[in-house]
């Protein structure tokens, strides 16, 4: 689904190469590595936030050097670490604006558009939090929130920066659990960064392994294979 | 989908602005009858129906414009730095145009000596220190550093304006400083039709970024995940704030805190994040904010001149310490 030759990326020098790594649809890929070795910068070239220093993206052979802002937002959603709310912004109204890809110059929502976003809602259940301040719901629910917007954006692509990083135990498996579910069902292709492997160890996830400027792809079972690649 | 408080809000202001407006007209010293704003022959105007049409109806469209339009290019400031103190005052773009206008005033800049100069004048100064703003804003992640940079801007061009206070001629120092109190007075019957205009395209290009600026509302990267492109988007919205900030600038003088405290006050009443609603809210409270306020100050004429900029001040100063008070609480 999304292919990398020879990619070179980070800011001024580079960060990580990536000779070739592949990814599928219907699978949720645990992006790990040590603080600083360029995960959030591997996620934000993937989004064409940053632009790459060298190399390709390509999603099924088309790169993503060649697809305008709003094509890439019909591919690509991207779930920051914490959204911490916004005054008086209803959570509806957010999840509304993960449909801004498919709206016209007014922004307004066709009535497929209001479907689509009632249907995720109820699916996530969350339809009892619309109505409330994006500031007045707990961290957990804000995180499922940013997911449900996501999913409203309907690409085949998410990525996730961190996104258990300020959950607690419970909701960190449950959201991990709902991600697989997400990633099985609707054969989407989610990618996040965390720190916490033993958590995608007991979900058996696929590992994208960044360290020493390099990146893998690894089905590790134990906590030691990975930790292998860390200190090597 | 429009919630039921919104609605009854947009039905009171849309009470209170006409009313506003009536008690703005019959403010003035000399009582005007109604007949005397419709003259039927404009060739031959009786002196009631000249003081309605020299006086009152530019004054009173003027005080709708500058409110409006101050309240709208500081809701785009606070939308844009996601900032809640933002406002083309406390951003400095007010000093900006000041800084501008007193150089044009005091120096024998030629190019600044006609009417149309001194908009420009005050356009430019807008212009420029939105720009100088916006490069520091980005670069400054901190939103308290953004603010006392603002403020720092401010101290900074009145120093210079100080400066060229203390070397210009009696006269250039007289017509600066009655410019600088701020007027809603100055303005002629046949300046209306350019303000308008100029007016009218800041509000269009406003009501056609609503997308973008919901878009803002959660913060720049995440817009440009959803397809917008932020780089434009901050650039059109700094250039309709110059353009309102500066054209009420150049032709009221410098009015402070109603770009700052209006938006807020919006938001609080109208509990919402959709600009088209907010829009229209920011237009309308503005106006009435300043049009209460003028008619206050027509109303005391005689026993005190008031400047406007003092007395958008008074009311606005506090309520900012209100709104920090809130935010720290």
């Amino acid at each position: 689904m999304i292919q990398f030759s020879q990619t070179e990326i980070g800011y001024k020098q580079t960060l990580l190469k990536i000779d070739s790594l592949d990814l599928q649809e219907g699978k949720v890929y645990a992006l790990v590595g040590r603080n600083g070795v360029g995960k959030s910068t591997l996620l934000q070239s993937m989004a064409k936030l940053l632009s790459l220093i060298s190399g390709d993206i390509r999603y099924e052979d088309i790169s993503l050097k060649n697809l305008s802002r709003n094509q890439m937002a019909r591919l690509i959603a991207f779930v920051e670490s914490k959204f911490d709310g916004v005054e008086y912004l209803s959570v509806q109204d957010y999840l509304m604006l993960g449909r801004s890809p498919y709206t016209s110059l007014t922004g307004k929502l066709s009535d497929t558009d209001k479907t689509f976003v009632n249907e995720i809602s109820e699916e996530l259940q969350i339809t009892h939090l619309l109505e409330k301040s994006t500031t007045e719901i707990s961290d957990g629910e804000r995180q499922i929130c940013s997911v449900a917007r996501a999913l409203i954006q309907e690409t085949p692509i998410i990525l996730m920066d961190e996104p258990t990083a300020f959950l607690d135990f419970i909701n960190r498996q449950k959201l991990l659990e709902l991600l697989i579910k997400i990633a099985v069902e609707k054969q989407k292709c989610i990618v996040l960064s965390t720190h916490d492997i033993d958590l995608c160890l007991e979900n058996q996830l696929m590992f994208i392994i960044a360290s020493r400027r390099r990146v893998v792809k690894e089905n590790c079972t134990k906590k030691t294979e990975l930790i292998n690649y860390f200190s090597r | 989908m429009i919630s039921k408080r919104i609605l009854i809000y947009i039905l009171i202001i849309s009470v209170l602005l006409p009313i506003a407006v009536v008690l703005h007209l019959n403010s003035g010293q000399i009582a005007l009858s109604f007949s005397d704003y419709f003259p039927k022959d404009v060739s031959n105007l009786s002196t009631n129906e000249l003081l309605a049409r020299e006086f009152r109806i530019p004054r009173l469209i003027i005080t709708i414009i500058a409110g409006s339009g101050l309240a709208i290019s500081g809701m785009l400031m606070q939308t844009l730095f996601r900032n809640p103190l933002a406002g083309p005052y406390v951003l400095g773009i007010n000093s900006g145009a000041s800084l501008m206008v007193a150089l044009s005033l005091m120096t024998g800049f030629h190019l600044f000596e006609t009417e149309f100069g001194l908009i420009g004048a005050g356009l430019i100064g807008a212009l420029l220190s939105g720009l100088l703003m916006m490069a520091l804003a980005f670069r400054l992640k901190s939103q308290i550093s953004l603010l006392l940079v603002g403020l720092m801007f401010g101290s900074f061009t009145s120093a210079i304006v100080s400066l060229l206070e203390s070397l210009a001629a009696a006269e250039k120092l007289k017509a600066y400083t009655m410019w600088s109190m701020g007027s809603l007075q100055q303005v002629e019957f046949n300046q209306l039709p350019v303000i308008g205009v100029v007016f009218l395209l800041g509000l269009v290009l406003t009501f056609v970024l609503i997308k973008p600026l919901n878009l803002l509302v959660i913060g720049e990267k995440p817009a440009e995940v959803l397809g917008l492109n932020v780089m434009q988007t901050r650039f059109l919205l700094m250039a309709i704030t110059a353009l309102f900030a500066g054209l009420i600038t150049a032709f009221c003088g410098p009015i402070a805190f109603v770009g700052l405290a209006i938006p807020n006050l919006t938001r609080i009443l109208f509990r919402t994040q959709n600009h088209a609603w907010l829009i229209v809210g920011n237009l309308m409270i503005g106006a009435i904010f300043l049009l209460l306020c003028d008619s206050f100050i027509q109303l005391m004429e005689g026993r005190i001149a008031l400047p406007i900029n003092v007395l958008t001040s008074l009311i606005g100063a506090p309520f900012v310490v209100f709104l920090l008070m809130r935010k720290i609480r």
